[in-house]
């Protein structure tokens, strides 16, 4: 266990802010959830008292039926946030004092540094390319994943969740979110930062990052890929389509989409989780590529 | 009932989180900006603490010098000059008080008065004039022309310039005089003030009065260097303030503080002005850096030039004076340049302006051999021409085009036997320059036992200590197959036998003819002599006493000419094929097969001492006689075993041993290390630390000085944990350099690198010098001779020429060389020491010495630049030209003769003068030769004070004395000379020249 490589990179300037991520993350979500879960409590409530629910409009937790309907934004939203806005600028002020833009040698364009290491923020993309074409990982699933958080708002036919936390009422965007952001992109930018070293080879943390590491490792095409393709994406259609109908509540969502809408979502979900099962193929069974072609391989 | 519980986000009050939040905020506002002002700006605390320290240094220093000052100003002298200065200004005053009158109280007010009126005036005409002259149509301009005439009309513009004109001059006038009327008193206050200046040893209580003013308005700021056209920025003196302070600082008299004490080393910051070189060029360091002491020293992972230790301060010098083997004032440096020639890393590691000879050799031999392809291609095209031509189904005009190609192709080929002349006079040169840094190979047959290579082999060092052979981490079985190897590659021929000398008489000669210059003898404490060459304490146990004579005799003699053009060594048999005798010397040089130079020497830096045969006998007979008592060496069989040739040829390959030896079959081995020009920026990364780098990096030492240092001691020590096979392992072979040995080679390489500075900053001045650094170091002249002032030779250190008259035994000093001889003569006498072609066992110009100079068969080029180094070294004008002697009249002949045959002259007692008998006890040199050989300037210098030029010569000094602006002999003249007004030194400096 070498603590000074650990130590290293964790105090390195340009990882605090993902070791601090490490540790926000979790705590908002628990956070979110937490009164997510108090409001379903509210609504299962409201759902069971239709008196209650005549006079009562205030859909968050806390409540008292004494308490007004309605709060206004100023002062009482307003002053919340000139607050975190003050400890905000306290915590930036004390950061900048404490620690320095990590600058590096001069450019030299005859040496790449080993490991060379994009932004925190584009690392997980650069940890992509380990599992896929510079073309693919770089340019088409990037484009995909802008272009998929875009058509959200419109395949999104749940009129529910609008202004309030819930669970309940918004399960299978909440568990889609987790599972891209928290699952997919900060599990990349985790590996990319702390695991990746030298080489970009795979180091746990807290092992030595030593530059003569030699590794033996040997990644083979999937024979009969394209039909292994074939049957992913039709098991993954018809896993989704299940999941999504798999209450009534959600049944009705369904029915309320357009096939248009329907076949967007479809696309973009099975892409999604094509995504860590390469990343799984790759890593447990050294798979190179499923489908080679004279243009592009995936 | 419970009390109603109030809606917290209405209710609840945030006064508190926010006045902590506020408060927080305050706080954090009042550090950053502590922060900016103090933290990241040390520097600002070291100013202010260094304008308190430097106050009270000051204050210090004046009270010690005050004392001194005024004990000075009492002294009598100084109140002569002060009253002879005081009683002058008196003099002078009522003149000067007058005309500052008449400036001060007339003309001053009148030329005020009248300069106002005068400037408007010119300022409107420049004004009308510039429309005039922009104005485009004629009436305007006539109308300009006239309002310009009017004004100068109404102003009376001429009278006035001429008024104003005429006060200044008269002004000028005035101030003139009172200069004249003030010289004496100025002259009388220069003096003054420089006879208090000679006698105070530091600053004066004025400089020291002046820096204390000048502290009271310190200012807390930034001092940087701005070199624009270097895009330099060099803030070190943001906190080293005491750099350049005209009194000397240092770290105690600054309370402790280094960081405030003056430069050391004064001399050089006037050389390399810091206002255009800066710091960090030579230094290293990030200068543009101030936010703290390891980011400005570059002690960070990411600078890539961080200060040198200062064991290594050094390095600095070398990537301006990159191309000179000695840098004044640089002796680690040149310590570590001398130790990368000598010791051989530059055989095996390329360095640039090292070794060149080496470098052209080879690319002439590969220029030659793509001639002769190009020419045989061209002859065989001709004959194919040709042929093409002469058949008859080719059409008369396709023919004459043929003939016309073909004439054409000679032609071509005639430019290019030109160019084959140019390159073989080019070659003739080098293979008398190129030397290697071993023995040749080639004659381990003629000249060693052979049982003792395997014990050399094993560990060179505990069989000769102080060798410059290093220690290869050798196996046994790889001990022998090399062994091997080299004993069957090596020539068949041996010479022939000698009769025994004389030990007795050779130990004598070894003593006297200046072997010690070079070589050393006698183990451990006993050890005598230069480490340039061999230690030869064990010579007997391993030589043949038949080639040791032969080498004595004439260390370049071979046994086989090599042609570099058919690379391989030539036998009688390819004389015999050409009808010639098997003779090969300077003067038969050429190959007869093809025609190009041959290697005809033994390329080693030894001269011939020009000794006659029977004293190479006597010597190698000594020689012969030097071992050590009862030791036995086991046989070795196996070097003539066929089996293990190939073997031991693929180790000696992959050892490089061709790199340093002449070993045939390998002389165009190219070399096999990395070259080493630029390593000291050579990307850490690229240096191979190997299972090291995590030590070397929590250590701290994964830098180069790291690297370089532990690659120095421990040649082997990055192959640390490595399973590597025996060819695959590092060859570095092992140098046992102590720790300042190593830390000189460490500084020469960490001063590699890509140069800071552009090339117009490298030093290109005394370019002369610093070529024939090279020759005299590649020859070791400093073996025998003194070359600069503080510099001995190693003869001179040897015992047997430490009592008083032994200075006379010993070589003459050169410095001044260039100043006291004609360098035509110079050129001549280091091609031919002897000065002779017949009489060739004897020294040209001083045959009284028994120290022998050489013959170094040096080329054409190494005699110019040794000429030109001398010339340059005693700052004579080049080209050189001899100043014209007046002829002496027939009077001034006779007199000169008198004077020089007089008895109060004693020159002919030491000088030679051609007669053998007096000769034969004569100590110095010949007058037959001076005409010739000095320059008459350095004679006349000379005869009036040898002892100035050459502290414990024997040669007289006093003969002259001053008498008014002559000088004359001061013993007893001849009477004819009472009537002689002219210089006597002049006189028998012309009588010496005369036969010119």
């Amino acid at each position: 266990m070498d603590l000074h490589q650990l130590w290293t990179i964790l105090a390195t300037p340009d990882n605090v802010p993902i070791v601090l991520l490490a540790l926000a993350v979790p705590f908002y979500t628990w956070y979110g959830l937490r009164q997510s879960f108090a409001n379903d409590r509210l609504i299962a409530q409201l759902e069971a008292d239709p008196a209650l629910a005549r006079t009562h409009h205030r859909k968050t937790q806390p409540w008292r039926p004494e308490w007004d309907r309605e709060v206004h934004v100023w002062p009482y939203l307003l002053r919340i946030e000139f607050l975190a806005a003050l400890i905000v600028t306290v915590i930036l002020l004390v950061w900048s004092i404490l620690l320095n833009a990590p600058l590096e040698e001069p450019a030299n364009p005859n040496l790449t540094m080993n490991p060379s290491k994009a932004p925190w923020y584009f690392v997980g993309l650069q940890e992509m390319l380990v599992y896929f074409d510079p073309w693919l990982a770089g340019v088409v699933i990037p484009f995909l994943i802008i272009v998929g958080l875009m058509a959200i708002p419109y395949i999104d036919t749940n009129p529910l969740g609008s202004g309030y936390y819930t669970f309940k009422q918004r399960k299978a965007a909440i568990l889609t979110f987790l599972f891209g952001f928290l699952g997919l992109w900060l599990t990349m930018i985790f590996i990319g930062v702390f695991v990746r070293g030298p080489g970009w080879m795979w180091f746990w943390p807290g092992a030595t990052w030593d530059h003569n590491r030699l590794v033996f490792e040997v990644n083979r095409d999937l024979p009969f890929g394209a039909l292994f393709l074939a049957a992913y994406t039709a098991a993954a259609a018809w896993a989704i389509h299940k999941l999504i109908t798999l209450t009534p509540f959600h049944r009705k969502i369904h029915a309320r989409m357009s096939r248009f809408q329907y076949l967007v979502m479809q696309f973009f979900l099975i892409l999604m989780l094509a995504l860590p099962l390469k990343i799984l193929l790759r890593q447990l069974f050294r798979i190179k590529y499923l489908l080679v072609t004279p243009w592009f391989n995936i | 009932m419970t009390p109603p519980v109030k809606d917290p986000v209405i209710h609840s009050s945030l006064s508190r989180p926010l006045a902590v939040s506020a408060l927080l905020l305050l706080l954090a506002l009042a550090w950053s900006l502590y922060d900016e002002t103090y933290s990241i700006r040390p520097w600002k605390s070291y100013q202010s603490r260094f304008a308190k320290l430097y106050s009270r240094f000051l204050d210090q220093a004046s009270a010690g010098q005050s004392e001194l000052e005024r004990n000075l100003k009492a002294s009598p002298d100084y109140r002569a000059l002060d009253s002879a200065l005081q009683q002058s200004e008196r003099e002078s005053l009522p003149a000067v008080a007058a005309i500052d009158r008449q400036i001060n109280q007339q003309l001053a007010p009148q030329i005020l008065a009248l300069n106002e009126p005068f400037q408007e005036v010119r300022s409107r005409i420049a004004a009308l004039t510039y429309q005039l002259e922009t104005s485009r149509s004629e009436s305007a301009k006539t109308d300009l022309r006239r309002q310009i005439d009017q004004l100068k009309a109404e102003t009376r513009f001429a009278a006035l310039s001429a008024q104003l004109q005429s006060l200044k001059d008269e002004k000028a006038r005035l101030l003139q005089q009172r200069v004249e009327l003030m010289r004496p008193a100025d002259a009388l206050r220069a003096r003054r003030d420089r006879y208090l200046a000679d006698r105070l040893p530091g600053a004066s209580t004025a400089t020291i009065s002046a820096l204390r003013t000048s502290l009271t308005n310190f200012d807390i700021r930034i001092r940087q260097i701005h070199v624009k056209d270097v895009d330099l920025v060099d803030r070190c003196e943001s906190c080293h303030l005491g750099a350049r302070e005209p009194v000397t600082l240092t770290k105690a008299s600054m309370g402790g503080e280094a960081v405030f004490a003056s430069h050391p080393n004064p001399e050089l910051l006037k050389l390399h002005d810091p206002e255009k070189f800066g710091c960090t060029p030579c230094h290293g360091g990030n200068g543009v850096a101030v936010a703290s002491v390891e980011k400005a020293h570059g002690a960070n992972k990411f600078w890539l030039w961080p200060l040198h230790a200062k064991e290594n301060i050094q390095a600095g010098c070398q990537q301006c004076h990159a191309r000179e083997i000695l840098t004044e004032m640089a002796p680690t440096l040149n310590q570590g340049r001398e130790i990368y020639r000598a010791r051989g890393c530059i055989a095996c590691h390329r360095y640039e302006s090292f070794d060149r000879e080496a470098d052209e050799i080879s690319s002439v031999t590969q220029q030659l051999r793509s001639i002769d392809q190009q020419k045989s291609a061209w002859t065989r095209e001709a004959a194919l021409s040709e042929a093409q031509a002469n058949d008859p189904r080719t059409s008369d005009e396709d023919a004459r085009k043929l003939l016309a190609h073909i004439n054409d192709l000679k032609l071509r080929a005639s430019l290019l036997d030109a160019q084959v002349d140019t390159l073989d006079t080019r070659s003739r040169s080098l293979v008398r320059e190129v030397k290697k840094t071993g023995p040749s190979l080639k004659e381990v047959r003629a000249k060693l036992r052979p049982e003792w290579l395997p014990v050399w082999l094993k560990d060179p060092r505990q069989w000769r200590e102080g060798t410059k052979m290093p220690s290869f981490r050798l196996a046994d079985p790889e001990i022998r197959a090399i062994s091997a190897f080299l004993w069957q590659s090596a020539l068949a021929a041996s010479p022939p036998p000698q009769a025994a000398g004389d030990p007795a008489r050779g130990r004598e000669a070894f003593e006297t003819r200046g072997c010690l210059a070079c070589h050393s003898l006698g183990e451990g404490s006993a050890r005598q002599g230069g480490n340039f060459a061999a230690n030869l304490s064990r010579i007997g146990e391993k030589a043949d006493y038949s080639y040791l004579v032969r080498w004595i005799h004439n260390p370049r003699q071979r046994s086989a000419p090599y042609c570099a053009f058919e690379k391989r060594d030539l036998t009688a048999e390819d004389y015999r094929r050409h009808n010639l005798p098997f003779l090969f010397d300077l003067d038969h040089s050429r190959c007869p097969n093809d025609g190009h130079e041959l290697q005809v020497q033994q390329m080693t830096p030894m001269p011939s001492l020009r000794l006659s045969e029977p004293e190479a006998r006597d010597i190698a007979s000594y020689l012969m006689t030097r071992k050590h008592d009862n030791v036995a060496y086991p046989d070795a069989p196996y070097l003539t075993d066929p089996a293990l040739k190939s073997q031991g040829l693929a180790l000696v390959r992959n050892y490089g041993c061709a790199n340093c030896h002449e070993i045939a079959g390998l002389e165009e081995e190219p070399r096999i290390g990395t070259e080493l020009t630029r390593e000291g920026s050579k990307p850490i990364d690229r240096l191979d630390f190997a299972l090291l780098t995590a030590q070397a990096n929590a250590e701290g030492w994964l830098t180069h000085k790291g690297f370089f240092d532990r690659k120095l001691q421990n040649p082997a020590i990055f192959d640390t944990g490595k399973e590597k096979s025996a060819q695959e392992r590092l060859k570095m072979p092992d140098f046992h350099l102590s720790k300042p040995e190593i830390d000189s080679v460490s500084t020469f390489l960490l001063g590699s690198v890509d140069a800071t500075v552009p090339p117009r900053y490298f030093n290109t001045r005394g370019q002369d010098i610093a070529d024939g650094w090279w020759v005299v170091a590649k020859y070791n002249c400093m073996g025998c001779h003194q070359l600069h002032p503080g510099q001995s030779s190693l003869l001179q250190l040897l015992p047997q020429y430490q009592d008083a008259d032994s200075r006379d035994r010993l070589p003459p000093t050169l410095i001044g060389e260039g100043a006291r001889v004609n360098p035509a003569w110079l050129l001549r006498f280091l091609a031919n020491p002897a000065l002779s072609d017949t009489l060739t066992d004897r020294n040209g110009v001083r045959p009284y010495l028994r120290v022998r100079m050489p013959s170094f068969s040096l080329s054409a080029g190494e005699v110019q630049k040794l000429a030109r180094f001398f010339a340059a070294l005693a700052s004579q004008a080049q080209p050189f030209v001899a100043a014209p002697l007046d002829p002496l009249t027939a009077s001034e002949l006779t007199l000169a003769r008198q004077l020089f045959a007089s008895e109060a002259a004693p020159c002919l007692k030491c000088h030679m003068t051609g007669d053998p008998k007096h000769d034969a006890r004569a100590t110095a040199p010949s007058f037959a030769l001076a005409p010739d050989r000095l320059q008459p300037a350095w004679v006349r210098r000379w005869l009036l004070d040898p002892a100035l030029l050459a502290p414990g010569t024997a040669m007289p000094s006093g003969l002259f004395r001053r008498e008014g602006d002559r000088f004359v002999f001061a013993g007893p003249t001849p009477p004819a000379f009472a009537s002689y007004p002219k210089d006597h030194a002049d006189l028998l400096t012309r009588f010496i020249f005369k036969t010119r």
